[in-house]
């Protein structure tokens, strides 16, 4: 019992001496996970985000003449970590970015109480595009309901959908299940036979069953929502049943590099939808490789710094940066708190001029933010895997943003109700 | 010396079998229970609620129920996890249909359900025994999470799967759900705990629990003189998956707020079986020991390189934490295989001969 107490003070003091260790500079934590299941496609993003804040720090001082302290918090994915890393981080952070559908919606429900933005570029829950309800959530530029959107946009050029048979292939988690309220509604509205196929946790590496069902159901597509290690199981069992690679579309999780270059040429024709493209010719990647990779500061190599994630990992590093610089702007203080940031995330407007001068033409679609509209909807492009990188296959395509954000509204008043007291922004006029 | 118990005659029967024999530990108890009650939610930041006490409380608690089972009665479960689902989803049914209930009564309710189902799952007990009910239980485990993703109805059809607490008031105090104030469920959670703990020491120390003890040490013997092998091992499950349900609800509402199937999957049971291994298998100081080392461990190693201005990686941290963590759990385990709770015995009763050896 000695011990008990022996430790239990040392955890108390541990904790104390931890809040009272301030760095100077903006504080944006990161719950990065550089180990566990999903560490081969966080690396990536993590070495993006975390080099263009550095290339900030060194070659601008900063944003605003603020150093950016940007700090990683280990998750390893797992939500018990990411709300430890939450809670360790909250008491200086400007911002929470939790990189995890699991974690995000954990943090959501403290937002209002702890008032700190949380940032989920790409992911985490899509009605958080209701700015009014979910105040202090972004996901910028695209939610998961707009990805499906655009998959089903581009499939439907290709042909008329209805009559024809598309499986669903997600993970069985709240990321995988995200886009199905989307995608049955539209199944009704369109015509075409929507076939759910959940993929286990535990079943990521090993699919023969689930691409059994496939071969039986004969679909004309296969939709993927995967994410670490299922993209590989995937990818390599449908090159093994010869299912036509041309058929098989994933979102955005979906399309790392690394996954795809075990198949090689096998994978030729698979599509991912991406919101975020390498442009090695963009000044900002000479930037980062002049002030942070010519310095050793990056943790990156060649080859990843080509990649799909990589360069997303600059936009949503951008994103932020950019809500940092308007909320400095509107203030006229460089010292932001949450509550200004969260002015700024809400009037992000990357233009494409502005995007020019950020030296990121091309990297991400323009797009902009407002206090009902916490996503912005950018549109995507369709990406093809060429048999050793990915080329756009298709021009900017816009989310069908009517039937969503209806969507949006409802689902994110039945979040309000369930959680209430849950407060609104009544002053957003929008 | 601080443990002489020269001077504490036992003058009758009943004070011989008090629960406090010597009197420097109910004075150590007591100490502690003023640093748990008063001290520390006096001291505690918001992050070491969050972090180490709620969480170490819950954790003990689970491991504890795990222990009548496994520690006490010899019934080796790999399906803790599922039953602390059971209680979790149970809580969240009966606050989202009733939404007049007291939370706490919802809570100590719970764990009726996961009784109801530890008895089902207890049944095969009957007839195997070891590591063959290991895999019983652990077809409870499967079994469970497949219904807590594919019921529909236990998660109120939520898109996402997931389970989400409402907030939840008792007498005009948020005590559950986001509004809620980390010392508020705090001492919910110690409440429970304490009140549960106090009553597995009972338990044990009573009837039932030398019935539990002769099954675990010899059940041929056991039945030989007289115990009914069913209602003791049923008798266990249902206790232990009450005491599990109880911690699962506390769990998910007093702690994580929302939560997912694959939570409850099978990495969570072995957490907890790991803590009470530990900790000690049959008592019940070891839970709390066992769940100190596990689950608060981690977390102030995790915070010692900043604290002590180290500058290193997040990553490389995690790394390191978790062989220190490892090492530390086989060191223990060698220099005393039966767990911390006989070793803070030993020491203790080193301490009363002190400074004779014999």
């Amino acid at each position: 019992m000695k011990t008990f107490t022996r430790i239990a003070v040392a955890a108390t003091l541990g904790a104390v001496m931890g809040t009272t260790a301030m760095a100077e500079g903006l504080y944006a934590p990161n719950l990065a996970y550089r180990t566990g299941p999903f560490a081969a496609t966080g690396i990536p993003l993590m070495n993006g985000q975390a080099d263009y804040m550095n290339m900030l720090n060194a070659r601008d001082g900063g944003i605003g003449g603020v150093m950016i302290d940007f700090d990683e918090c280990e998750t390893g994915y797992s939500t018990e970590k990411g709300v430890e890393c939450y809670e360790k981080t909250k008491g200086k952070a400007i911002v929470t970015q939790p990189w995890s559908t699991g974690i995000t919606l954990q943090v959501l429900p403290k937002s209002n109480i702890d008032e700190i933005p949380i940032l989920a570029p790409g992911y985490g829950f899509s009605p958080m595009a209701d700015g009014k309800v979910f105040q202090w959530a972004f996901n910028t530029p695209l939610s998961y309901w707009d990805g499906a959107s655009i998959i089903l946009k581009y499939l439907q050029d290709q042909g008329d959908l209805s009559g024809k048979k598309i499986a669903f292939l997600h993970l069985d988690h709240p990321f995988g299940k995200e886009p199905l309220p989307y995608l049955e509604q539209k199944a009704e509205a369109q015509g075409f036979e929507l076939v759910p196929i959940p993929v286990g946790l535990k079943e990521m590496q090993n699919q023969s069953a689930q691409w059994l069902q496939i071969r039986r159901e004969r679909p004309d597509y296969v939709i993927m929502w995967g994410w670490g290690a299922m993209n590989a199981g995937a990818i390599t069992e449908a090159v093994k049943t010869k299912f036509p690679m041309e058929n098989m579309l994933g979102v955005w999780w979906s399309g790392h590099d690394a996954d795809l270059k075990i198949v090689g040429e096998d994978g030729k024709g698979y599509k991912s939808v991406s919101w975020s493209f390498p442009n090695p010719d963009a000044p900002v990647m000479a930037d980062v490789k002049q002030h942070v990779v010519d310095a050793g500061n990056s943790q990156s190599n060649e080859e990843e710094m080509q990649g799909v994630f990589y360069s997303r990992g600059l936009v949503i590093s951008a994103i932020l940066a950019e809500g940092i610089a308007v909320a400095q702007e509107h203030t006229g203080k460089a010292e932001i708190s949450p509550a200004d940031l969260r002015w700024g995330l809400e009037n992000l407007n990357f233009t494409e001029e502005r995007l020019e001068e950020l030296g990121m033409t091309g990297m991400v679609p323009p797009f902009s933010t407002s206090c009902s509209n916490h996503t912005g909807h950018s549109g995507g492009w369709i990406l093809e895997w060429d048999g050793a990188k990915f080329v756009k296959a298709s021009d900017l395509i816009m989310p069908d943003s009517e039937a969503i954000s209806e969507l949006e509204m409802a689902k994110a008043q039945e979040y309000a109700e369930a959680n209430a007291p849950w407060p609104v922004n009544e002053d957003c006029e929008m | 010396m601080l443990y002489r118990t020269a001077g504490q005659f036992k003058t009758s029967y009943q004070a011989d079998q008090a629960l406090f024999p010597v009197r420097q530990d109910a004075f150590l108890l007591a100490v502690i229970l003023a640093f748990a009650w008063v001290i520390f939610p006096l001291m505690a930041s918001e992050f070491a609620f969050q972090t180490l006490l709620i969480p170490i409380l819950i954790y003990s608690l689970a491991a504890l129920g795990l222990n009548i089972l496994t520690g006490y009665a010899g019934q080796l479960s790999l399906g803790t996890a599922a039953f602390m689902g059971v209680g979790a989803y149970a809580c969240y049914k009966m606050v989202t249909l009733m939404p007049w209930l007291n939370p706490v009564v919802a809570i100590l309710f719970s764990g009726v359900f996961s009784a109801g189902v530890g008895v089902a799952f207890g049944i095969p007990s009957l007839r195997i025994k070891g590591f063959y009910l290991a895999i019983a239980t652990l077809a409870a485990q499967f079994f469970l999470v497949w219904l807590f993703e594919k019921w529909g109805w236990l998660y109120n059809y939520n898109a996402s799967g997931a389970i989400q607490v409402p907030n939840l008031e008792m007498f005009g105090v948020y005590v559950a759900g986001p509004q809620a104030s980390s010392t508020v469920q705090y001492y919910v959670v110690l409440a429970i705990v304490t009140l549960l703990t106090l009553l597995c020491i009972n338990l044990t120390r009573g009837n039932l629990g030398r019935t539990w003890k002769a099954t675990r040490d010899m059940d041929i013997a056991a039945e030989l003189i007289g115990i009914n092998l069913m209602r003791s091992k049923l008798t266990a499950f249902a206790v232990s998956s009450y005491v599990v349900g109880v911690a699962g609800a506390l769990f998910v509402f007093m702690w994580r707020g929302a939560a997912e199937p694959n939570l409850f999957d099978i990495p969570l049971s072995f957490r907890i079986l790991f803590i009470a291994i530990i900790g000690g298998l049959g008592s019940i100081l070891g839970n709390y020991l066992g769940a100190i080392l596990i689950v608060g461990l981690p977390v102030v190693l995790n915070t010692l390189p900043e604290a002590l201005g180290i500058p290193i990686s997040s990553a490389t941290v995690e790394h390191l934490n978790i062989m220190i963590v490892g090492s530390l759990i086989i060191f223990f385990l060698i220099i005393e295989p039966h767990g911390l709770a006989r070793l803070w015995a030993l020491i203790r009763e080193k301490l009363i001969i002190w400074p004779f050896p014999h």
